[in-house]
């Protein structure tokens, strides 16, 4: 084939191309107009899914699922968090703002106070399609590469104006094996939706990948409210007089006596003076 | 090059203009017409693509968190200061996927894609209930799409948000004024490191020395009449004196959120069919149903195989959560 039959032969094939895309964006424009607003208008990644026996009676929509949740509540030098096995425990200790504990001849004042943690309660995200990103899906099962190394190997596919590409300023890993990629281009990010498909090397071999637009998500108002944790006080302003050791076992003995408020401690950890903690929550199962 | 020579003179047809043209020249027709046709094409999807990114342009997601309770598990070291100077609160949030069983329904999962989807290339099946031959049809579950992402919140234990200040005063005086007010030990105040005033939002934002171990808007709020248990934090008011005067700023928690990987998916059900048809079942016993259906569909030559759960739903829908 001589050179001009084969530039005929691309404009064609350019053409065949493009006039699917029309057809893709007619059709999509048309179920715009049948969906209701919440739904989202292209097809998106399928996460495969199985009934496992979990029901629910009556009618009503569930709420969305929460989980691994984890918060992070920093601990100055010098204070401590006691949790008991009894919230009621924590209420009588809380009763008293000073705790004086009594170690041979002298005694420690310590602050005790209730702990608050953060949580959101209600979140509103507006979402749009991208104009700068593409969701790149459609991975084989059991593919043995690392988050970075096949990060890597999509940016540098992709990066390619000769794959179609360009140059590519963020990449993400979602949670679903599915990649979000950001070009600085926008219309690198249309092209890259135009053709759909594309094989990419990832390793020793090559895969047929699938390229569609990104519906990204963005904060527009998240609510929070302060939430006790009923079994936990949080002790503080403890002065610089006792080693670790030493002050864990006076204040786990001065929590126990019931005398003194205390009860059954579940655990008890200790900040030194000069140093700074981190106490890590998680939810709990019931 | 091969010489074209007698090939070039001869004579093609071309349909467009009904003339009688060389290859050259068609070959050249072609390609400007080709070339033209793709410009308009690429010009209609451009719009088309503008217009649908508009249409769903702030489509809002609103997600009532559910209340989860918390318990202390350990106790690590902050590796950065801002570890340090922020409470954070990290969590994914997903949709859930589910199907709404209706009455005369029953869902069935198999160990086994290729059985599942064996039972709905089959069709209909005929089981033997209680003397009666009912005829089941399988067909796949349609499932709904979600969405999945995660939150990580930030709430500083060393700033706080003012806002509503008064414009009683020049910028760098009010400035003074508000760091001074936010010092007071007696409104539940401290040491403040800097105070960044912005007159013409009539807010600030007061940063403290390192908090002694409750959060700043704790101490702020010890002085006012306040139930801390489940309320949703509520702007409180705080009292800034200017000359003889008080005026009520309102102070709030300074937080930043983040949202990650956002994704929108769609749920498929490999292993889980959908049986329909059992409306007339209405009076049987669901759980003998249940193992009838079990039995039946577990047997090869039924065209089955090993089953892991089936339910039925004979008097009253329900909804049946599917999970990864």
């Amino acid at each position: 084939m001589s050179v001009n039959d084969a530039a005929l032969c691309a404009l064609q094939e350019e053409q065949t191309r493009l006039r699917r895309r029309l057809q893709e964006l007619q059709q999509q424009r048309r179920e715009l107009r049948d969906i209701p607003p919440d739904q989202v208008p292209f097809s998106v990644p399928a996460v495969p899914l199985v009934f496992r026996g979990h029901t629910q009676q009556g009618k009503e929509v569930p709420t969305c699922l929460l989980s691994k949740l984890r918060i992070c509540y920093p601990l100055p030098g010098g204070s401590a968090l006691v949790t008991f096995d009894d919230p009621k425990v924590a209420e009588r200790v809380l009763q008293q703002k000073e705790h004086k504990i009594d170690i041979d001849e002298c005694r420690l004042r310590v602050q005790v106070e209730a702990l608050e943690l953060p949580m959101v309660t209600t979140i509103q995200v507006s979402t749009q399609i991208s104009r700068w990103s593409v969701l790149v899906s459609g991975f084989p099962a059991g593919l043995r590469l690392s988050e970075e190394e096949l990060l890597d190997k999509l940016e540098i596919f992709f990066g390619k104006i000769r794959n179609g590409g360009g140059e590519v300023e963020t990449r993400e890993l979602l949670l679903q094996g599915a990649v979000v990629l950001g070009f600085t281009k926008d219309t690198v990010a249309q092209h890259l939706c135009q053709v759909g498909q594309f094989t990419v090397p990832l390793g020793r071999q090559s895969f047929p990948l699938r390229v569609s637009p990104y519906l990204s998500g963005e904060i527009q108002k998240a609510e929070i409210m302060f939430r006790p944790v009923p079994q936990s006080v949080l002790v503080l302003n403890i002065p610089d007089v006792l080693d670790g050791p030493e002050l864990q076992d006076i204040l786990e003995i001065h929590f126990q006596k019931p005398s003194r408020g205390g009860g059954e401690v579940e655990s008890l950890r200790v900040v030194p003076p000069g140093q700074r903690g981190l106490a890590v929550f998680t939810a709990t199962s019931g | 090059m091969a010489d074209d020579g007698p090939r070039e003179k001869r004579v093609f047809w071309d349909p467009w203009s009904s003339e009688e043209v060389t290859k050259n020249e068609l070959r050249k027709r072609l390609t400007d017409r080709f070339t033209k046709e793709n410009i308009q094409l690429k010009e209609e999807i451009q719009r088309l693509e503008a217009e649908l990114q508009e249409a769903t342009r702030n489509s809002q997601i609103k997600e009532d968190i559910p209340e989860t309770k918390v318990k202390f598990t350990s106790l690590e070291n902050p590796e950065t200061d801002s570890q340090f100077l922020n409470i954070s609160c990290s969590f994914q949030v997903s949709s859930p996927i589910f199907y709404e069983l209706q009455k005369g329904q029953a869902l069935i999962t198999f160990e086994r894609e290729e059985v599942a989807q064996n039972i709905i290339r089959m069709g209909k099946h005929h089981i033997q209930i209680e003397d009666v031959d009912v005829e089941i049809v399988a067909k796949p579950v349609p499932l709904n799409s979600g969405v999945r992402f995660q939150v990580n919140e930030e709430v500083s234990k060393v700033k706080i948000n003012v806002s509503e200040i008064p414009n009683a005063l020049p910028e760098d005086q009010m400035r003074d004024k508000l760091e001074l007010s936010f010092s007071k030990s007696r409104n539940g105040g401290g040491e403040v490191l800097c105070v960044q005033y912005h007159r013409p939002s009539r807010s600030a934002v007061v940063t403290f020395m390192e908090a002694g171990g409750s959060h700043p808007w704790r101490q702020l709020r010890k002085t006012l009449p306040f139930n801390l248990a489940d309320k949703i934090l509520k702007k409180k008011d705080y009292p800034l004196y200017i000359n003889e005067n008080c005026y009520n700023v309102i102070v709030s928690p300074y937080t930043e959120t983040h949202l990650k990987h956002f994704q929108v998916f769609s749920g498929i059900s490999e292993r889980t069919v959908l049986l329909t048809g059992m409306e007339d079942l209405q009076m049987m016993d669901e759980e003998i149903l249940q193992d009838l259906v079990n039995i039946h569909f577990q047997r090869e030559k039924n065209g089955g195989g090993e089953v892991e759960v089936v339910k039925c739903s004979l008097d009253q829908p329900c909804i049946a959560y599917f999970e990864e």
